[in-house]
């Protein structure tokens, strides 16, 4: 067409010459070319200046939002709280990581084709709606957070990931073959896991009270948790994003510190034949005179006197540590629903969380001459040879305070062997108010213990002061009536009265290591003060002997072993000799004492409350297996009756042992059933839930073998394990197997003997069972 | 032709080594904005920082070698091939018509060499025309030197070039080279053509043309047919309003630049090429520039610019030559247009369309094609005065 057209110009070209002025084509060009570069410089400058334009007016504006809209991701990296072990490692309290299933839609819908296998991934593996799902996905496209699931196990974040990458491994294998954008497949994308840790406790209610409960908030409530709740937790850790000098993005991760864990005094074996017993007792009488348990509260302390460790602290009623607000064992539905319309569902769960061992006050009766008669052998006043003669009462300020039978002329010992008011009346007149006081500070009652628990109740306003204390209060302060005193303040003074005159400061923890397990701090026994001399003490370990062989207290004597205690009933305001405590305090063994135990029921729940013997009966059963456990060896010769008894508590554990391992398969059982027998006995011995530990590697392993954990395993087949393992568990001197105790029984010595065998829990004990102790003033 | 004797150069040796310079300096300086650019969304897409980097280099190398072979052949060679090099252009344009076209983000601008490269036919025919328009001016003036000054001389050589234009906007729905092309053509004939009228008319219409159309969009009846473009209008007027669909790539280059500042972040610190500005390889590499290396950096890619336009302008004026002056107009104005384009598009200026910027950006067929073109260029510079 061009070419056409160029061959006919030649006849236009005459009068296109006339038409037009002549011009020079190279100077038109250059012309032109001016102008054009002019055009495009103006150009240039026109965008140069609106460059300019918007970084001077838009700078900060523009800056900020690129910055607004980067994701720094920070995220938080939680610490794992301490765990909370017995002195053999048994683990009382641990934290768990868990996940949340968290939905990214954005980055999931990144490609719609995603959206398919994601959420059925979701659905399948996390149990989810998928009409959920996807209704939500629908509505919210652009959510880049939501949390589907809470606090799932690894388990199945483990099956969600594998099914993640073999899926997306076998999808992205395909779509390599495949080049057309449209037909490739979608990918599982968008779903992160959040971790978190949340608190567990393996033995469920097992030494509930002293340990306490946190929630997943890391703050720790009543016990332990709660006392040592900023040496448990951490610092959380943070993986974030920041901008540097340079205005660049960078990012770090500042790891969490994990926090410190508790090695306790606790031994989880005692503590559980501490709350068999406590249970026992309150399951047997529960609802028999008035609805509920079968006391009020109920308490057991065992400690070493000669360190100040607490070995044992057992409380009734217990709770679950796993599930503590639940109320349903303690109350029916209707009580449960009147108590949250009247909202005193709080008020009832605080009395279940509080540790009565250390939180609650009460009277403790004759339980207290102890303390009296120490203080008058201590201050001279009173000297060892006195007579006391006893008409069953005493006139104190034109008051008859009387006592609980006509005892006629007793002695020193003898006033403490039959418990007589009327001799410790007198004894008190002996010493005097001032003295008296004075030995009441010496040996700390109305004061803290400082025991390293939370709730720990002061109880100086509940006690005597040479003011306060007139001749009426003076007699009935000596058997232990008119002033209030805390489970541990008694065991401390106690303890002191009978091993040589030292005052420990109670504790239950007794190390604090880090999280590689390396001690940070060992806390060590503190002495203190000196209470009474070594040799008041020893006068004092003879006489409370005496109590437990012939006096009161002979239903708290387990057989085989001579101990020494004091049993006390008090009565309680209003004194309508209606509610009663009832206690025992002992020590094991008599001439050495290893242990004290300390064991306080507060209003039992049978028609004649104040008898000592439901007090003392526990603890004879509780010695019966503790005494052994702890490779005391046996001083006395045993009856036969005796030996059946023991045979029988033997055998009951036995059975109640095998029974267990039927059905120790199922996890989750009651802790203190799963508990109770531990390691106590040779035969059967199945590796108890409580006896698992963690060894350095965080593999399960038993706590007192030391090796990966085979239920099937018998401990008494290899003894050499059973040493290697105390070595390694050379926390605890105490620590070992009941296989090992089994084979510590002494020989049979079986010789008829003559003597009343009145050693049955409710076996009819003349002294012990008595009417009332105690009469108060009014 | 005539032939003068040179004082500094010879014969052999006068080619124009400052635009050589210049050319592959900003060559160079592409690649490396390329792989700053791309290299985090290649890294995560593709799993490979450099994909785009070394498809480019291929590219680059493939084009710098065009750029020596071409400027060894004398450009007269290429005006045997003016019918066929428009022949080609439109062939090639309604190849796109076969299934040999290749469609990418819903638009078929590509050709597959069934080699493993594409080729986009706009840029071939952006060469075309040059050579096409360069030859057909010189011959009419050969015929008479004012037969281009009468309309029907004009409409004559305008033809070609908006026939093209046309098909490549129809068939690849291109509007940039389209736009480029009837440029080229105005450019080249503005230079070969004396009069001023015809061009004043020209931009009188055309700016009345886009002023209606842009009142148009404007206003409230806008939608319905035609709305992609018109909506971009709208997006060119009020990007804020559509920061999330059709102004949202606008917005993101603008962000780039404004938050570059004075001195920018550094190479390679830029944050908006981490997925959140589309493309930014490609059309919205100059943005980069600004927010990696601030108002300096991109005032001096613009002089580098003006300084390879000037040249262009040096040569095509030396040149006495007429084909080969007008060869180099061609480049010239195809350079200059595309450049001026790409900022204004990046700056928010004018309504977003796709042009990408000469020797920086990414795109395999531009860039051989625009070596190749400064291969004529330098060969012109070797034959002018």
């Amino acid at each position: 067409m061009a070419q056409r057209n160029s061959k006919r110009k030649p006849t236009k070209r005459k009068s296109n010459i006339r038409k037009f002025r002549r011009f020079n084509l190279q100077k038109v060009k250059s012309m032109k070319l001016a102008v054009m570069m002019m055009i495009i410089l103006l150009a240039f400058a026109g965008l140069g200046v609106r460059l300019y334009a918007i970084t001077r007016d838009n700078e900060v504006d523009y800056k900020k939002k690129i910055l607004s809209r980067q994701r720094y991701d920070s995220k938080t990296l939680p610490f794992k709280r301490g765990n909370i072990t017995d002195a053999n490692g048994t683990i009382l309290a641990v934290s768990e990581m868990v996940y949340n299933v968290v939905l990214d839609c954005k980055v999931m819908l990144d490609d719609e084709k995603n959206k398919e296998p994601t959420l059925s991934a979701m659905a399948d593996c996390f149990g989810l709606s998928r009409s959920e799902l996807n209704e939500y996905v629908e509505n919210n496209p652009t959510s880049q957070y939501k949390v589907w699931k809470k606090r799932i196990p690894y388990e199945e974040v483990r099956t969600f990931q594998e099914r993640e990458k073999q899926y997306n491994d076998d999808a992205e294998k395909q779509n390599k073959q495949i080049t057309e954008k449209d037909r490739k497949l979608g990918l599982i994308q968008g779903v992160w896991f959040e971790e978190e840790y949340i608190r567990r406790y393996p033995n469920n209610s097992l030494a509930c009270d002293v340990i306490g409960f946190t929630g997943t908030d890391n703050n720790g409530t009543y016990g332990l948790e709660e006392y040592y709740n900023d040496e448990l937790n951490g610092m959380n850790g943070r993986e974030y994003g920041f901008l540097n000098g340079d205005g660049v993005l960078e990012r770090t991760t500042v790891a969490a510190t994990d926090g410190n864990s508790l090695v306790t005094s606790i031994d989880a074996n005692i503590q559980a034949i501490c709350e068999k017993y406590l249970n026992q007792f309150g399951e047997e009488h529960k609802d028999e005179v008035r609805e509920g348990g079968g006391m009020m509260n109920g308490g057991v302390i065992v400690m070493n006197p000669n360190n100040g460790d607490v070995l044992a602290m057992a409380n009734y009623p217990s709770f679950d540590l796993n599930n503590p607000k639940d109320l349903t064992p303690y109350f029916t539905a209707e009580q449960i629903a009147q108590l949250k319309q009247e909202e005193k569902e709080y008020d009832a769960l605080n009395n279940l969380w509080r540790n009565f061992c250390i939180s609650d006050t009460y009277e403790p009766g004759s339980t207290a001459k102890a303390i009296t008669l120490a203080a008058g052998l201590e201050s001279g006043k009173i000297v060892g040879n006195e007579t006391y003669s006893c008409g069953g009462a005493l006139t104190v300020s034109d008051r008859d305070i009387s006592c609980n039978a006509i005892h006629g002329t007793v002695d020193v010992g003898g006033a403490l062997e039959q418990s007589c008011n009327v001799a410790f009346m007198k004894m008190g007149e002996a010493i005097g108010a001032k003295t008296s006081v004075e030995f009441e500070r010496i040996f700390n009652i109305g004061l803290r213990t400082n025991i390293d628990l939370a709730g720990e109740a002061r109880t100086a306003s509940l006690v005597f002061t040479e003011q306060t204390m007139g001749p009426t209060q003076l007699a009935t302060a000596s058997f232990g009536q008119g002033y209030n005193v805390t489970m541990i303040e008694m065991a401390c003074a106690f303890s002191s009265i009978i091993n040589g005159g030292y005052y420990y400061e109670p504790h239950v923890v007794s190390r604090i290591t880090n999280s590689n397990g390396d001690t940070i701090r060992n806390i060590e026994p503190r002495v203190l003060k000196q209470t009474i001399s070594a040799s008041t003490s020893e006068q004092m370990r003879h006489h409370l002997h005496m109590a437990v062989a012939q006096g009161t207290g002979r239903s708290a004597r387990p057989a085989g072993y001579a101990i020494g205690g004091k049993t006390g009933t008090a009565e309680m305001v209003p004194r309508d000799k209606v509610n009663y405590v009832v206690s025992f305090i002992g020590f094991a063994p008599a001439d050495d004492p290893q242990i004290v135990i300390y064991c306080v029921i507060d209003r039992p729940n049978m028609q004649k409350q104040a008898t000592a013997s439901y007090a003392t009966g526990i603890v004879k059963n509780i010695l019966t297996e503790v005494l052994p456990y702890l490779h005391i060896a046996k001083t006395e010769e045993m009856t036969v009756a005796e030996q059946e008894e023991v045979d029988k508590i033997l055998g009951d554990i036995v059975a109640s042992d095998n029974a267990d391992e039927e059905d120790s398969g199922t996890e989750g059982e009651e802790g203190d059933k799963s508990e109770d027998e531990g390691d106590s006995t040779g035969e059967g011995d199945t590796p108890q839930e409580g006896a698992l530990t963690v060894d350095d590697n965080g593999n399960l392993i038993d706590a007192v073998t030391g090796i990966p954990v085979d239920p099937n395993y018998s401990m008494s087949d290899d003894p050499n394990l059973a040493t290697e393992a105390i070595r390694e568990n050379a926390s605890s001197g105490t620590s070992s197997t009941g296989s090992i105790w089994s084979g510590s029984f002494p020989i049979r010595n079986i010789l008829p003997e003559n003597s009343e065998s009145g050693n049955s829990v409710s076996g009819d004990n003349p002294s012990g069972n008595g009417p009332p102790d105690e009469n108060p003033a009014e | 032709m005539a032939r003068r004797p040179q004082k500094f150069r010879n014969g052999r040796h006068n080619m124009d080594y400052v635009l050589l310079v210049v050319v592959l300096f900003l060559v160079c300086f592409g690649l490396l904005m390329i792989y700053s650019a791309s290299s985090y969304e290649a890294g995560v897409d593709m799993e490979d920082p450099a994909y785009y980097l070394r498809k480019q280099a291929l590219a680059t190398a493939l084009g710098i070698v065009a750029l020596f072979f071409v400027s060894k052949i004398p450009y007269k060679f290429w005006q045997r091939f003016d019918f066929i090099a428009l022949a080609v252009s439109i062939i090639l344009i309604f190849l796109l018509l076969t299934p040999l076209g290749v469609t990418r983000n819903g638009a078929t601008r590509w050709i597959d060499l069934k080699i493993g490269l594409t080729l986009q036919p706009a840029e071939v025919a952006k060469i075309g025309i040059i050579i096409y328009l360069a030859s057909m001016i010189q011959r009419i003036e050969e015929l008479g030197k004012n037969i281009l000054r009468t309309p029907k001389g004009l409409a004559i050589l305008m033809t070609p070039p908006v026939v093209v234009a046309g098909l490549i906007y129809i068939i690849s729905s291109n509007l940039s080279s389209a736009i480029i092309i009837v440029g080229i053509a105005v450019a080249m004939l503005f230079v070969a053509v004396p009069d001023y009228k015809w061009f004043i008319i020209i931009g009188v219409v055309g700016l009345a043309a886009v002023a209606a159309i842009v009142f148009y969009a404007a206003g409230p009846g806008a939608t319905g047919e035609g709305s992609f473009r018109l909506g971009r209008v709208r997006a060119w007027l009020d990007p804020e309003s559509y920061s999330t669909d059709k102004a949202f790539q606008t917005l993101q280059a603008l962000y780039a630049i404004g938050s570059g500042g004075l001195w920018g972040k550094g190479l390679g610190q830029s944050m908006q090429k981490r997925k959140f500005l589309p493309e930014a390889q490609n059309d919205m590499i100059f943005s980069i520039i600004c927010e990696e290396l601030g108002l300096f950096g991109a005032v001096t890619i613009i002089l580098l610019f003006v300084v390879l336009i000037w040249s262009c302008m040096i040569v095509a004026n030396k040149t006495t030559d007429r084909f080969g002056s007008l060869l180099v107009v061609g480049v010239m104005a195809h350079y200059a247009i595309q450049v001026i384009l790409n900022i204004a598009v990046v700056t928010n200026t004018i309504p977003n369309t796709g042009i990408t910027l000469p020797f920086i950006s990414y795109g395999g067929t531009s860039s051989l094609f625009l070596l190749a073109e400064i291969g004529i260029v330098l060969n012109v510079s070797k034959k002018c005065k």
